[in-house]
């Protein structure tokens, strides 16, 4: 009995090899809980059982990349555009997001047939509405974060984090390289303090005083409005106002959460099926009530939450492909580390 | 049939050295491939901060660990005060919160608009008290979250070796007329040396691995350094020079623990002499700041990461109740459960091999496969993945067989094969010193009595190793509940566990949701500590 038990204890180590079903195995870096539910409810419409691997994206793609050919993997979702790039140009993916949806409904600088951005964030400066003027913020861009005018006054977080590798990389396809390895030793300058800590931290950061400007993307206020983060993180948000930089040209910086479709996917209609469903209006609206972001097809507006406090009318900047953030993302980190961003 | 025996012992051990060894050299065997130039300026800047880093860190984690570790095993040992048969124990309790959960507490507390300000809001009315928290992040948060964490291997060791302690040293200060200060400085401490640096060479390993709070601080060190290099840079050459750095740091640590081994002869007392010493009880004003001292470091170690975590779970309940505690239970006893099996068979073969065999070579081949534990989980995890991957491409599909990789890869069965690699040394040397304590003469006598070598090791082995087995299932319990960069990079679709689910949220800005998590990976660590504390704690 014994010998049996443990027989079928080792059978179970195997058991995963074995099973094959009608499924979706997606490699997750996006960790809302909203996401995980909207996955239950394209399990409940179609049938199609949605299996998840959470980690951090490095770590994914590692495996991924690793498992070659015999890589379960269907979908790379991850929350960031340099990131999908970049994995795209390790030839890690395939063409195939073709389909009717996706092209009515996902404008062409926020696609790629390998990849398509499912939701929008912008990276926006958040201010002190007591200690900057109107006039400071007057036709402020993302190029004027490095003017002496900021000295000590500026906090943004670690140059290895995805979201200012885009924006940076964003910047050179702008910009060139050059220009923006000067603008990164202005912004260095400008810190108030060594960067550290998450997005949110430098929200709190102006809020507390400890810096009159910070950036961070668009979500993370409305988030802390939500009171979800409990009443001090409101009262926090309540003492900063968002700006979005550069109207006066190209307009803000956007990112984009997105799919791609792994090279090699076992489940490749199944995968396809769960992108179109998650750019449907329903999921849509899921997403920009519950991780604040900004929808990624017409028809469907933003929370309310960032629409009152952040305001809707704003230019995006439509014109950067954000397939440039992958290209760029090398000598982003390059400009930002030589001008000693920490 | 003697040498039948021999060979199975032998290949055994070889086995699992080969498997032990299989990270190390799969690190090595690329190391003199090209670096691409594409990065050149980052890492020479990089390399010069993952050293300063990791310096740094581990010195003052040393420092620290040794002032909460030594102070508080002394006191515990020597006197009597309010509480001390309580504080004994429960500074232990220490090792349920892993740094990283340390972290979060720290950062849930100090942070602009965190617990802290709470609090004063509440006690004094609104106001920017912001400004005058002190923030408790980066290196500084780093150094205390490793620091509490950790202090508890130098408080058990040291307080082992000074209840060993004979009553003449004691006797020999008093006679000297040396105060107590001057007593514990150039006699008791001297003497626990051996003791105490094992303990501080643990706490350097388990720093120089650490992956969970470094990361979440964003700190470069050589080991999210190594992990950096790998993953976002695909550059393993570097990655692999980096781990050199590592490797030299930790070899540093072995030599310096076993020199101080070496003279601990000279210094301990071998024969006799051992007298259960009079503990000095203390009363008034003395005993009020001893009880003080060990509750500050009870409190700061224990109870406010604790604190912290189950305000946050209250505070937030839809995280407690989005939480599937039974199914993430599970996952962690069914890994706990598998992995002590396989690690506790192996050990006991090895050991056994070790004690019938007496060949040289078997020894060194046991000693090299302890080395998993000197090497951090991420690269354990990485390198065990790229072996897979060229094994599979290279000889497995180049015979023709099936590809092996998902039976390895994101499997369960990866999984415990890593764990094995990385706690092998746990087991093999919690065995090895209960064998020690069987005399071989015991062997014989059985063999004497016409026992055979199977009968001797159920019926007389097996009996005698039942308190170090349970201890080494405690321990490796402990590990796996609180293990972090293996499980994260080699488990399977779907499964979670307490500390995977608790970084997870962490690392997505979602601090309110580790909480609960955290709180139930505190809780059953607490548990599996207050059930073996006896054990850890026995004083004879």
């Amino acid at each position: 009995m014994r010998k049996i038990s443990i027989f079928t204890l080792i059978l179970t180590l195997f058991a995963p090899v074995f099973l094959a079903a009608n499924e979706v195995n997606i490699f997750n870096a996006r960790h809302y809980k909203a996401d995980a539910e909207l996955y239950g409810k394209f399990t409940k419409a179609t049938g199609i059982k949605v299996n998840l691997i959470n980690g951090k994206s490095g770590a994914l793609e590692k495996r991924m990349i690793e498992e070659g050919a015999d890589s379960a993997a269907d979908l790379y979702i991850t929350a960031d555009a340099g990131r999908c790039g970049a994995f795209q140009a390790k030839g890690m993916t395939q063409s195939g997001l073709v389909s009717s949806t996706i092209k009515s409904s996902v404008p062409k600088n926020f696609r790629t047939t390998h990849w398509v951005g499912v939701a929008k964030r912008a990276r926006i400066i958040y201010y002190s509405p007591e200690r900057v003027t109107g006039a400071e913020l007057s036709g402020m861009s993302y190029e004027g974060l490095a003017d002496p005018k900021w000295k000590g006054r500026l906090v943004i977080r670690k140059s290895s984090n995805i979201y200012n590798k885009s924006l940076v990389a964003s910047l050179i396809a702008n910009n060139g390289k050059k220009a923006t390895a000067d603008w990164a030793k202005g912004v260095v300058a400008n810190m108030a303090r060594d960067s550290k800590g998450n997005d949110r931290a430098q929200i709190m950061a102006v809020a507390a005083g400890e810096a009159d400007i910070a950036v961070a993307n668009t979500y993370y206020l409305a988030l802390m409005l939500s009171g979800k983060k409990g009443p001090e993180q409101q009262e926090a948000a309540k003492k900063v106002k968002a700006f979005f930089p550069n109207q006066d040209g190209r307009g803000t910086h956007m990112n984009i959460s997105c799919a791609a479709l792994v090279k090699g996917a076992p489940n490749k209609a199944n995968a396809i099926a769960l992108v179109d469903f998650l750019l449907s209006p329903e999921s849509q609206e899921h997403f920009t009530n519950n991780t604040f972001e900004f929808p990624m097809i017409s028809g469907v507006s933003p929370s309310p939450l960032v629409v009152n406090n952040l305001g809707l009318d704003f230019k995006q900047d439509l014109a950067t492909k954000v397939s440039t953030y992958g290209k760029n993302q090398a000598a982003a980190l390059e400009v930002m580390t030589a001008a000693g961003w920490k | 049939m003697h040498l039948r025996k021999v060979n199975f012992w032998f290949l055994s051990s070889l086995l699992i050295s080969i498997i032990v060894a299989i990270p190390i050299i799969t690190v090595f065997s690329s190391f003199f491939e090209d670096t691409s130039n594409y990065y050149q300026i980052l890492k020479d800047t990089f390399l010069f901060e993952y050293i300063f880093n990791s310096f740094t860190l581990l010195i003052c984690v040393l420092v620290l660990t040794f002032i909460f570790g030594t102070s508080t095993a002394y006191l515990v040992s020597f006197y009597k005060f309010p509480l001390s048969n309580f504080f004994k124990w429960a500074l232990i309790l220490s090792f349920a919160v892993p740094p990283y959960i340390y972290a979060y507490s720290l950062t849930a507390f100090f942070e602009n608009y965190g617990t802290l300000y709470s609090i004063l809001k509440n006690l004094f009315g609104p106001g920017n008290y912001n400004q005058y928290i002190p923030k408790f992040d980066g290196l500084l948060g780093a150094v205390l979250s490793l620091s509490f964490s950790l202090f508890a291997y130098v408080y058990i060791l040291a307080r082992a070796s000074f209840l060993y302690q004979s009553q003449n040293l004691i006797d020999l200060g008093r006679s000297l007329g040396f105060s107590k200060l001057k007593s514990f400085y150039y006699l008791i401490l001297p003497a626990a040396r051996p003791a105490i640096v094992t303990g501080l060479s643990l706490v350097a390993m388990e720093t120089l691995a650490e992956f969970g709070a470094v990361d979440f601080f964003s700190i470069n060190t050589l080991t999210t350094g190594i992990y950096n290099a790998w993953i976002t840079f695909d550059d393993l050459a570097f990655s692999n020079r980096i781990s050199f750095f590592l490797l030299i740091f930790i070899f540093a640590i072995f030599i310096l623990e076993n020199l101080s081994r070496k003279k601990a002869r000279y210094h301990s007392n071998t024969k006799g002499g051992f007298k259960q010493k009079e503990k000095i009880q203390l009363s008034g004003a003395k005993a009020f700041y001893v009880f003080f001292i060990c509750l500050i470091i009870f409190f700061l170690s224990f109870l406010f990461p604790l604190g912290q975590m189950l305000y946050w779970t209250i505070k937030f309940p839809e995280n407690f109740f989005d939480l599937n505690i039974l199914t993430l239970t599970l996952n962690t006893i069914y890994l706990v459960f598998l992995s002590s099996l396989v690690l506790i068979l192996f050990s006991l073969i090895s050991n056994y091999g070790n004690r019938v065999s007496k060949n040289k070579i078997l020894n060194i081949l046991s000693t090299l496969s302890i080395s998993g534990y000197a090497i951090p989980g991420v690269i354990l995890a990485v390198a065990f993945i790229t072996f897979i991957a060229w094994f599979d491409e290279n000889i497995i599909q180049a015979l023709g067989f099936l590809s092996i990789k998902k039976m390895f890869i994101g499997s369960i069965l990866g999984l415990v094969l890593v764990y094995f690699i990385r706690f092998y040394s746990l087991a093999f040397n919690g065995i090895k010193s209960g064998y020690e304590k069987i005399n071989i003469s015991v062997d014989e006598s059985s063999y004497l009595l016409g026992y055979s070598k199977q009968k001797t090791f159920m019926n007389i082995h097996v009996p005698y190793l039942r308190n170090s087995l349970l201890f080494v299932v405690i321990l490796i319990s402990l590990e796996i509940i609180r293990e972090l960069p293996i499980t994260l990079i080699l488990r399977p679709f779907n499964f979670e566990t307490f500390a995977t689910t608790a970084y997870i949220s962490a690392s997505e800005d979602l601090l309110e949701a580790a909480a609960a998590p955290s709180l139930f990976l505190i809780l059953i660590a607490t548990a599996f500590i207050m059930l073996t504390s006896k054990y850890i704690l026995r004083e004879k």
